[in-house]
């Protein structure tokens, strides 16, 4: 990984100055995330999302294939998430960085293993053909916080995606194309979405980091939330030690933040579902 | 999520190892278990015995862990000018799980995670500005695994750098708490890990303060308060 | 000639006029293309190699000394390339035994001397931590050299105003806006400078510090700086003052 330079130390200095009279260096409040934007694209499943100057185009593409033997009702679902040089200079193509590591794993754990798609939905016929989704993440911009922001593109593409209709004669399978039969959205058990928190040594943890703020912090702690008021992910590697409360404390401002961040993704699917004409014949 | 073929906790109130439900598992703490650290050996062999190692074993899992350093880097850009770098290498040597376990090499995603956790939760707690332009490098080598892996690489690395006489401000415990039900459980063994929520916490037992907290299934907020507390108290234990 | 764009490749037309042109940065002589006037006939059209515009920008020209001509393409780069006698921003990223190393956003780091300081001598001389923001200006830049900074005016010996900025917040912004900053003529600094008391040193490496007096002015300066620079804010005084009411507030 190539090594940024460090910022001056007036940056830090200033930082930590301002923190202190809880400000932050665009004007936000503390726990104020920046502002969420959603650009679906032209196809289904197709959702560019940007916070900030932070940005991640996500993309849900179907195919069937067959199940693995030993869980023949469940589909597939690949999350694909490599950050090239495009999001800034410091990633490189092959070698994975420790971020980068994180991201993905976060992702998959945040995504993939809360089951947040019902993959038995996915089944076509039992052991002979499931539908095999692949999330492709690009990250295409990064000024601080991609994950989270990786988080809701994700989301918002598989909630926008619809898969075919497909119909089964015997053990013959018939995709219908979408001009013939409305294609049908995913079973979604639950939308999580991540939250970023930093910390600094002896002040109040800020909410979705811009780069400078995540470059200059003692630690960060990442939760994935649901509007059920779940935690399906919690992660805070090292770092800052904190009390118990502390934790307690931001896990409590994110289940607020998460139920908001879920309106707003819904309200937005609703509008540009308004704007689609779909067509059956 | 529980469609499981074990019974967590039986009528009588045991685990499926016959544990009660806060009841660690046999715990054995090994220091300067290296083989190449002993005088004699190392004087032979002439290579450089590891500064400080430990071995820990808490049930069937046991993880060995060497420390180098401070030392040279070995990369030269990655120094830093007025601290101490930390390298951490996570290894799992093939026959350690038993069952089918998939292969685990070097790149492996999930193995480059524990070595950022490890890697994360322990440069606050070493004194690293005390050695500038230096490195401390940790090798982790899980030599059999039977569920929390994480937990007790960072004991076995809390031990290790300990032996190795590096300064640091507090050391380190950690320990995996899971739910069953309502009844919260200690220390998992594999088959609870696989079925039930898992927390993973890491903590200062002088401060109480949480260094590290892990967590992968869905589970109430209200819920996550109490395993949370629990772990911290239980680790002060200790 | 005031606004021309011009695109890398396109073929500058030159005034015959003047004695001596000097092409300054974004323009070059290019050797395989010549120029050829519709009225010369294929004979006499070898001559003279073509002036070409290698950026794209607007191209632009001022008078020199003893008739001369100067032409130059105003773009909009973000890289920085050293160029002598520039103002820059650098971050001190390592101490040798004969000075310092610094950061100027360029391709490669630049040297500053320890005894290039106002009254720095071999015994007395500036004891700066890495991680410090120096104001400095170039002194040598050439293209098979590292390029070296000093933080004295050598014909003075005097800072004239370079050296360690303590305090303040350094932004960076495009190269366009910096050279725009500095010239009299430009709206912002003194419509900012109305309102909010501020100091301020501009590099032309696309770096900008300043200090005010609390945070939420400073943070204020940064937001309005960095608004302009990306359009969200017109640099015109109106757009401006509202801006610092509405940041203020």
């Amino acid at each position: 990984m190539v090594r940024e330079i460090e910022p001056p130390s007036v940056q830090k200095e200033f930082l930590l100055a301002a923190l202190a009279e809880s400000r932050r260096l665009d004007g936000r409040l503390p726990l104020e995330m920046r502002k969420v934007d959603y650009i679906f694209g032209e196809e289904l499943g197709c959702v560019e999302c940007r916070l900030g100057k932070t940005a991640v185009l996500a993309q849900v593409t179907a195919t069937i294939a067959k199940p693995r033997d030993d869980r023949p009702y469940e589909g597939f679902l690949l999350i694909n998430s490599e950050i090239g040089p495009m999001a800034s200079s410091v990633y490189e193509s092959g070698r994975a960085s420790d971020d980068e590591v994180m991201i993905t794993r976060l992702l998959e754990k945040s995504i993939r293993r809360t089951e947040a798609v019902d993959r038995e939905a996915l089944c076509i016929i039992a052991g002979e053909k499931v539908w095999h989704l692949r999330l492709t993440l690009h990250f295409l911009s990064d000024s601080g916080n991609l994950l989270d922001c990786a988080a809701m593109a994700g989301m918002a593409a598989l909630r926008h995606f619809r898969k075919p209709e497909v119909e089964v004669i015997g053990d013959e399978v018939i995709i219908h194309s979408p001009d013939e039969r409305a294609p049908v959205p995913l079973a979604i058990h639950h939308t999580p979405l991540c939250l970023t928190f930093a910390y600094y040594e002896n002040l109040q943890p800020i909410l979705d980091p811009i780069h400078l703020e995540a470059t200059l912090c003692a630690g960060t702690l990442t939760l994935t939330l649901n509007a059920q008021r779940e935690i399906c992910v919690l992660s805070k590697a090292g770092g800052t030690p904190l009390a118990a409360d502390e934790i307690m404390g931001v896990v409590r401002v994110g289940v607020e933040r998460v139920r908001e961040m879920v309106k707003h993704l819904e309200e937005e699917l609703e509008k540009d579902k308004s704007t689609r004409v779909v067509e059956v014949r | 999520m529980s469609s499981s073929r074990l019974e967590i906790l039986n009528d009588g109130g045991l685990r499926h190892d016959a544990r009660r439900p806060y009841e660690l598992r046999s715990t054995s703490f090994l220091l300067s278990t290296s083989s190449s650290s002993s005088t004699s050996s190392s004087s032979s062999t002439g290579l450089t015995p590891p500064d400080g190692s430990s071995t820990v074993t808490q049930g069937l899992t046991s993880v060995q862990v060497t420390v180098f350093g401070p030392r040279e880097p070995r990369q030269r850009s990655l120094a830093a000018h007025d601290r101490a770098t930390v390298a951490v290498e996570v290894g799992v040597v093939p026959w350690a799980s038993s069952g089918s376990g998939a292969k685990r090499t070097r790149g492996d995603k999930r193995l480059q995670e524990i070595g950022a956790a490890i890697r994360q939760t322990f440069e606050p707690v070493i004194m690293t500005h005390l050695y500038p332009r230096s490195e401390i490098a940790i090798n982790v080598q899980v030599l059999s695994a039977d569920g929390g892996i994480l937990p007790t690489s960072i004991n076995a690395t809390t031990l290790a750098l300990i032996d190795a006489g590096i300064s640091l401000l507090d050391y380190v415990t950690s320990i995996s708490i899971g739910l069953h039900l309502l009844q919260p459980l200690l220390d998992l063994s594999q088959p609870e890990e696989m079925d039930l929520p898992t927390l993973v916490v890491a903590s200062l037992p002088s401060s109480g303060k949480i260094t590290l907290a892990q967590m992968e299934t869905r589970l109430h907020v209200d819920r996550f308060e109490e395993m949370l507390t629990l772990g911290t108290d239980e680790e002060g234990r200790r | 000639m005031s606004s021309t764009l011009v695109l890398p490749g396109e073929a500058i037309p030159l005034p015959s006029s003047s004695k001596s042109i000097i092409l300054g940065p974004g323009i070059a002589a290019s050797s395989s293309r010549t120029r050829t006037s519709p009225s010369d006939d294929a004979s006499s059209s070898s001559s003279t190699p073509a002036i070409i515009a290698t950026r794209l920008g607007v191209l632009s020209s001022a008078k020199g000394k003893e008739k001369s001509e100067q032409f130059w393409v105003e773009g909009n780069s973000k890289r920085y390339i050293p160029a002598q006698k520039d103002m820059v921003l650098g971050t001190i990223i390592a101490r040798h035994a004969e000075g310092y190393r610094v950061d100027l956003g360029s391709a490669q780091m630049a040297s500053l001397e320890a005894l290039a300081f106002e009254g720095a001598t071999k015994r007395s001389k500036p004891n700066l931590k890495v991680g410090t923001l120096v104001y400095a200006r170039v002194s040598l830049a050439n293209r098979d050299m590292e390029p070296e900074v000093e933080c004295f005016d050598p014909n003075t010996g005097k800072a004239e105003g370079f050296g360690e900025l303590k305090g303040g917040l350094m932004i960076t912004c495009s190269l366009q806006l910096c050279r725009q900053l500095l010239t009299p003529k430009f709206p912002l600094l003194p419509t900012l400078a109305a309102s909010i008391p501020f100091e301020i040193a501009v590099g032309l490496n696309g770096r900008v510090w300043f200090k005010a007096g609390t945070v939420s002015e400073t943070v204020t300066l940064k937001r309005i700086v960095e608004g302009v620079d990306n359009g969200d804010i017109g640099a015109e005084k109106g757009d401006v003052e509202q801006a610092i009411k509405d940041f203020l507030a």
